[in-house]
Formats: C-alpha cells, structure tokens, sequence
C-alpha cells in the first residue's frame, strides 16, 4: 500500500523550507522566459543553471532545475500561440490550432487554456510519478529498438492527420522533412552523409530548421503584408477560460496526460512525440475532426497536456532506473548524482524523505506556473498589439539570436534563413510546415532504431510480427494512415453524388 | 547559452580573483582566455572543463572562459581549438576523439595538430553483463563468445566512438566476433543491457557504476593498467590474461605554435589545478577517474593512441 505518511511529511518539509519554494518560482519564470524563446530550450536552461545548483542543498537545487525544466515545456506555447512561433518543438504542435484561434482573435482562449491543461497534464503525470512509480518502474526496459521503431512509424503516420486541407501537399512535406532528416552521420555506419564536408551537418539541424520553418517563414510573410495586423484582431479578455469551454475539453487533457506520461517513460520519446501523438489522438476521437487545423480547442489542450505530462513519465524512468529519457533528465541525472542522491532502484529507499519532499516540491512548481502563467497572460498578450513594422524585425532578430546561442555557431543561422525561404513559399503555396518537423524528429528515429532492431535480431525482420508492442503501434499507424484518406475519399464520394 | 554560461563564469570568477594570491600577475595572460568545450553544456567534458577552470582561475591574472561549441560528435569544437590562433588566448578542453575521428576522415585535423598542457581525467572501457548473465568472470564471457561468434551482443555509444573501437579491439585481442550494437549514447545502451535485449556493454564503469552497486548488473573487468578507485574489487584485463587498455581521456589542449611564457603559464596552472584535492573531490563527485599528466607524458599518450588507432580501424575496415 501507498506510504500516505511520507507524502504529508513531504509536503510538511516543503512548507519549512521557503528557499526552496522561491526557487521552484524562479525556475518557472526562467523556465517559461527560455521555453518562449526560439532557439533557447529547457536543455539549455538546466545547463546553465546546474553549476550554481551545485552550492546549494538538494532540495532547493533540484526544484530551481525542475521549475526550469516544467516552464520550459509550458513556456513554448505561449509565443506558439500569439505568433506562431514554437519555442519548442512540442509547441509546432500547438502552434497548428493555437496560432490559428489568435488569427480569430481567441487568443486569450487559447492560451488560457494551453495554461490549464499544461497545469493538468503536469500535475496529473507528478501525481502518476507519485503513486504508480513502483509499478510503473519497469516499462521502460520493454521498450528495445523494434519498439521504437514502432513508436516512430506511428508517429510519421501522424502525418496524414495533421495535413491539413490538402494531404498530398501534407505528404509532400512530411517527405521533404524526411529527406532533410537522412543529412548527417549514418546513425548504424557513422559515415557522413549529404554533408557536403561540413562537419556542422554531422548532426541534423533540427532546431534551426524549425526556427526558420515556422518564425523566420512567419515573420517573411509579415513583410510581404506589413499592413496586416494581428492586434486589432485579438483581445484578450478573461484570464481563466469559461467553464463550458473548458469542460469540453477536459476529456481530451485526460487522454493526452496519459498517453503523455507513457511518452515521456519511454526512452527516446519526448514531449515533441507526446504533443503530436496527443493531437492525432484527441483528432481521432473528436465529433469534428475537420476542425483542427482551423483553431479547435481540444487540439491545443491535447498537445499542451500531453507534452507537460511527459515530464512526470521522464522524471519516473530516470528516478527509479536512473535512465534519463531525454537531455533533461540526462542533466538532473547528473544533478542528482552530484547532490549524492544516486537515482536508480535504490533511491527511494535510502532517500525516502527528500524524494517525496522533492515531489511536492514539482506540484509546487506546476502551481506557480498555473499562477504564473496566467497572471502573466496580459502582458505578453500585449506583443499582439505592436505594430508589425517593429514586431517583425525583432522577430527575426530573435531567430538569429537564438539559433546563434544553440551550438554558437553561424553555419546553423544560415540554415536557418534557407529554412526561412523555403517555409515561406511552402506557405505561400499551402504546404503545412507542421510535417517537416514531425518527419524531423520520427525519421532519424525510425531509421536508427530500424536498423538496430536488424543488428539485434542477425537481419531477420521477425521483430516485426513477434512483439506484441511492436504490433500494436504498427497496427495503429496503418490505422491512422488510412482513416484520414478512407474519410477523406468518403467525402469526397459524398460531394459527387450531391452534385450529380 | 553559451555566451551566457561564459558570462556567468566568467563573473565568478572575477568574484574569486582577490581571494586567489595572484601568483602570475606579469605578462601573459593579458586577457579572458577562452576554453573550447566540444561537447554540449551539462554533459561530462563540460562538467570537466567548468570544474577545471573554477579552480585554475584562482591562480591565473585573467579568467578562463568555458565556451560549448559543439557538433560533429565533436569535431566542430576540435576543429575550433586546432584551428584558434597561437596566441594562448584560446585554449580547448580536448577528449580521446583527437585520435580517432582524424582516421575516419570526419575531421580537417590531425592529432599532431594539438600542444599537450595536461591530461585531467581518464576513463577506461569496461565490459558489463546483467546480473543474472551466466558468465561469472571474463574468462567464461570471452569462452562463450568464442564458441558463439557473431551471437554476443555488445552495445557501445556509437560506430567509432571510443567504447565501440574497445569492444572491436576486445574482439581483435581474443579473436572472437561480437555483433555491435551502436546507440545515441551510452545511456540508451546501458537501458538496452537493463532490459536484456543486448548481452553486454564496453561503456565506462562510470555510466554502469549506478546499476552495479545495486546488484542489477556485473562489471567483469576493466581495460585499464590499474584498476579504477571508485571498483577496487573488479579486476583489469591485463590481471586476467587479456593485454588491453584502451580508453577516453580528457585533458587541456592548444593549438601548436603557441608562445613559450604562454605555454610555461598553462602548464604550471593546470599542474596545480589538476592536481588539487578540489578538483579531485569534483571528479569523484561525478563518478570520472581523475588521472592527472603532466604535459610531456600527455603529449606521447596522444602520439601512441592516435598509431593504436590508426592501425585498428585500417584494420577494420573505418579508416578513409
């Protein structure tokens, strides 16, 4: 049974220490500063801050990175929301609805509610880490290459529900994505690949590439129509979102907490795979999934929950195994290790105390970014209403800044504005910039594991039709590859007879 | 981040410079140094470089810098360091890869390219099975994988990257054929072993060293001359019977050319940082191997690896 007693003592111990609930608060804000900005990520910020962690106690340290950690998440989908420019890659995907309410002057709606179930879908995967972490602890182990590779092929098949009007167009992107995603080291050979002998290409420039799909692309556009104006168009009105709203959607935040947390377990899969994986799902089962794409509601809660509920599964893979999930937790792995708390199978039995007292110190933290989030809701709301003439340089400024920050290096700045112009003709002539970044992050991840799975099994293609897993995701994907187009061809077959 | 992460350092470091005796007060340096890191913030190297340059800057008239530039499974930042000017201004926190990536032709340097200052810390290849594995010592492991060949798994960081190239040397030694399994990293590769879906891994005893102390995995022998402190109880190869020793190192680095004061400053600054009980109780602190040289000794450990590797991967079949 559940040790209630050590929870409330948890909690007890937090109360007596205000530094570390400072700390939680400052971590936020830097968290949702760095997670807003293009170019800096969470990774980043826990980095940075890990040095100046390491004076510090346990406790107080550990919450500085984990409010980072958290509002890094979060924070991406507030620039995602107001200008279409993802902080991150998990937040392209609530850029898709996101950005398209603010276009019909619901952004307080919509980051309103990107709030809420960020806030939901945090806390609930704390609450899992919490209470199912015993039972839980071993799933990750069950995820070898065959599984990944699933996971992946699922993930790329997401391409065809995020398409929007068009799914040849959304095809062609996601291949074009998966073409740029072959540049670099041969994940099984480690040869250089369409490198051209510039050592900066041995890794994907995924991050610059999104940067320029989406802000440098949006910000091309703005000059092209300096007349248009976002800010007349919204308002932003209340803070919380109305109740009905917000029980519309509440079944698609369980949902996609759920599927969220099992994401973040998984090594390999982040909050990038859990916003799309979210948003394909909440599509699958909505009442109306030709809304999304057009500003549905349910589509930014679904990626906003499923991406902070990763943190939860994350944190639960690396504190009970001591395997990180991801570059967070890889460095809070180390952070712990620092401190001398040793994650792994033994940590909460020698550390009993300090680890329930750390979890309620990240409900904490997932409270004061709910407060946070939404006190701070109005102002940055207000960069709606600068004139595009001082808003669109600054973007682009922006973009510079902060590809340039990612590895220091001009080469990815380059990269950069090529994405730049190819998004904005890919706008311009209704290409969905959304499946290039999907195909970003699934296509290496298909491939690397594809093959590892071969290696694993001597080359035989067993691995395909003998794990249930494996099964089970591959199933899905055909599942969500033909619905769309069997949907589509329906409708299309509809519209025919009605004109005959 | 890292513009940042430099200001950040460097300011504390101002902040320690009157407390520190200013023993080199004269001539070089004269300005910020800056130390290339080739390997992201956070991670290891990093960790190392930042650890190093807290302590160095207590006795040094300037303060060291830590800049990240990383890519090209470090070959960017490399690059960086080979290719800064002589001037001692840009120094370079370089790893083992200096000797191996130039043989694959993934870099524009070679390591003949790079003045030693000091080795800082080493870490050695280990070979790690799961806890319920059959194979109780080394002997048994390499019996079996040579009555099976092809069939044990080993999983490393990567294809060329330094645990791969000890596995494949491992395989050479001994004659037996082990399947490598390459992951993104050594973590994912420990996972794999966790999960029993790989038979072994040549990662560090550091990335093993959690599960091991839990009981969930066994470390049967290091590749290293001596055995490593943090596992005194696990033997080196050399012990039982298998003449090999290879593994990463970490140490200062600069471009060839640079002035002698320069030179004579770096040296005497990483002789004592290197060897301070603050740096050492850092490196514990991260479960790395200190391993202090001094620059001379670096210096021909740098020539020997980069022949010992150059002739593997002609062997197998890498070199280009």
């Amino acid at each position: 049974m559940f040790d209630f007693s050590m929870l409330f003592q948890g909690v007890a111990t937090l109360a007596s220490s205000p530094l570390a609930l400072v700390m939680a608060a400052i971590g936020v804000v830097i968290g949702i500063f760095i997670g807003a900005m293009p170019g800096l990520t969470a990774t980043m910020g826990v980095a940075i801050l890990l040095p100046f962690t390491f004076g510090m106690d346990p406790l107080p340290g550990l919450l500085l990175i984990s409010g980072v950690f958290f509002g890094g998440v979060y924070g991406g989908s507030v620039t995602a929301i107001l200008l279409k420019i993802p902080g991150t890659p998990a937040a392209a995907a609530t850029a898709m609805d996101g950005y398209a309410l603010t276009e019909k002057g619901q952004a307080s709606l919509a980051l309103g509610t990107a709030t809420v179930s960020s806030f939901i879908g945090g806390t609930g995967s704390v609450l899992v880490l919490i209470f199912l972490a015993p039972v839980l602890a071993g799933f990750a182990l069950n995820f070898s290459a065959p599984e990944s590779f699933a996971l992946a092929v699922f993930g790329l098949s997401i391409i065809s529900s995020i398409s929007g009007a068009s799914p040849v167009k959304g095809l062609i992107a996601g291949m074009l994505g998966l073409l740029v995603a072959t540049i670099g080291l041969d994940p099984m050979g480690g040869f250089p690949r369409f490198t051209f002998g510039f050592p900066d290409l041995y890794e994907v420039p995924f991050i610059p590439v999104m940067i320029g799909l989406f802000a440098a692309a949006e910000a091309f556009k703005t000059m092209e129509d300096p007349a248009r104006r976002l800010g007349q168009a919204a308002r932003l009105g209340r803070l919380l979102p109305p109740w009905d709203k917000l029980r519309s959607v509440l079944p698609t935040i369980g949902r996609s907490t759920g599927l969220g947390v099992l994401m973040g377990m998984i090594p390999g899969a982040g909050a990038d795979v859990a916003a799309f994986v979210s948003y394909n799902e909440a599509k699958r089962f909505s009442r109306n999934p030709e809304n999304f794409g057009k500003g549905e509601l349910s589509g930014v809660a679904a990626c906003e929950s499923g991406a902070n509920a990763c943190t939860g599964g994350a944190l639960l893979t690396m504190l009970t195994l001591g395997i990180p999930g991801d570059a967070v937790t890889a460095i809070m792995l180390g952070a712990l290790t620092l401190q001398g708390l040793q994650p792994g199978p033994l940590l909460f039995q020698q550390h009993a105390d300090l680890v329930f007292t750390l979890f309620a110190g990240m409900i904490f933290c997932y409270v004061a970014m709910l407060v946070l989030g939404l006190g701070l809701m109005r102002v940055m709301g207000n960069v709606l209403k600068v004139p595009p003439a001082l808003l669109t340089p600054t973007i682009l400024v922006l973009c510079m800044v902060g590809t340039y920050a990612l590895n220091n290096s001009m080469f990815d700045v380059g990269v950069m504005l090529v994405a730049g112009i190819a998004g904005y003709f890919m706008q311009k002539y209704g290409f969905p910039a959304s499946p290039v970044v999907l195909a970003l992050i699934m296509g290496p991840m298909a491939e690397a594991n594809f093959r590892r799975a071969l290696s694993l099994s001597n080359g035989s293609l067993d691995f395909l039709w003998t794990r249930p897993i494996t099964v089970a995701l591959l199933a899905l994907a055909l599942l969500t590859l033909f619905l769309p187009l069997l949907r589509w061809l329906w409708q299309r077959r509809g519209s025919r007879h009605r004109a005959a | 981040m890292d513009r940042r992460s430099f200001t950040f350092s460097a300011l504390g470091a101002m902040a320690a410079i009157p407390l520190g005796g200013r023993a080199m007060a004269a001539g070089y340096p004269s300005r910020t140094i800056e130390m290339i890191v080739p390997y992201s913030a956070g991670g290891g190297t990093d960790l190392v470089a930042r650890a190093f340059a807290d302590i160095a800057n207590q006795s040094l008239a300037k303060a060291i810098g830590v800049v990240n530039r990383t890519g090209g499974g470090g070959a960017v930042g490399l690059t960086g360091i080979a290719r800064a000017r002589p001037n001692g201004f840009t120094i370079g926190l370089g790893t083992a890869e200096i000797t191996m990536l130039p043989h694959m032709g993934m870099a524009s340097f070679t390591a003949s390219d790079f003045t030693a200052i000091a080795q800082l810390n080493a870490d050695p290849s280990a070979i790690t099975v799961k806890a319920d594995a059959p194979w109780q010592t080394l002997e048994e492991f390499l019996a079996h994988a040579k009555e099976n060949p092809g069939t044990v798994r080993i999983g490393n960081s990567g294809t060329g990257a330094i645990w791969h190239l000890a596995a494949e040397a491992l395989g050479k030694e001994v004659g037996a054929t082990f399947n490598h399994i390459p992951f993104e990293g050594a973590a994912p590769a420990v996972t794999a072993l966790l999960g029993g879906h790989i038979e072994a891994v040549s990662v560090s005893p550091a990335e093993v060293s959690n599960f091991v102390a839990a009981g969930e995995l066994r470390m049967l022998g290091v590749m290293a001359d001596e055995r490593v402190a943090a596992f005194p109880d696990v033997a080196t190869f050399k012990e039982q019977g298998v003449d090999l020793s290879v593994g990463t190192w970490r140490g200062v680095l600069v471009p060839n050319g640079l002035p002698e004061e320069a030179l004579s400053v770096l040296r005497e600054v990483a002789a004592t940082a290197g060897q301070s009980e603050e740096f050492k109780a850092q490196l514990a602190k991260m479960n790395l191997n200190h391993a202090y040289m001094d620059a001379d000794a670096f210096q021909a450990k740098i020539a020997a690896q980069d022949e010992f590797f150059g002739e593997l991967m002609t062997e197998l079949g890498m070199a280009r």
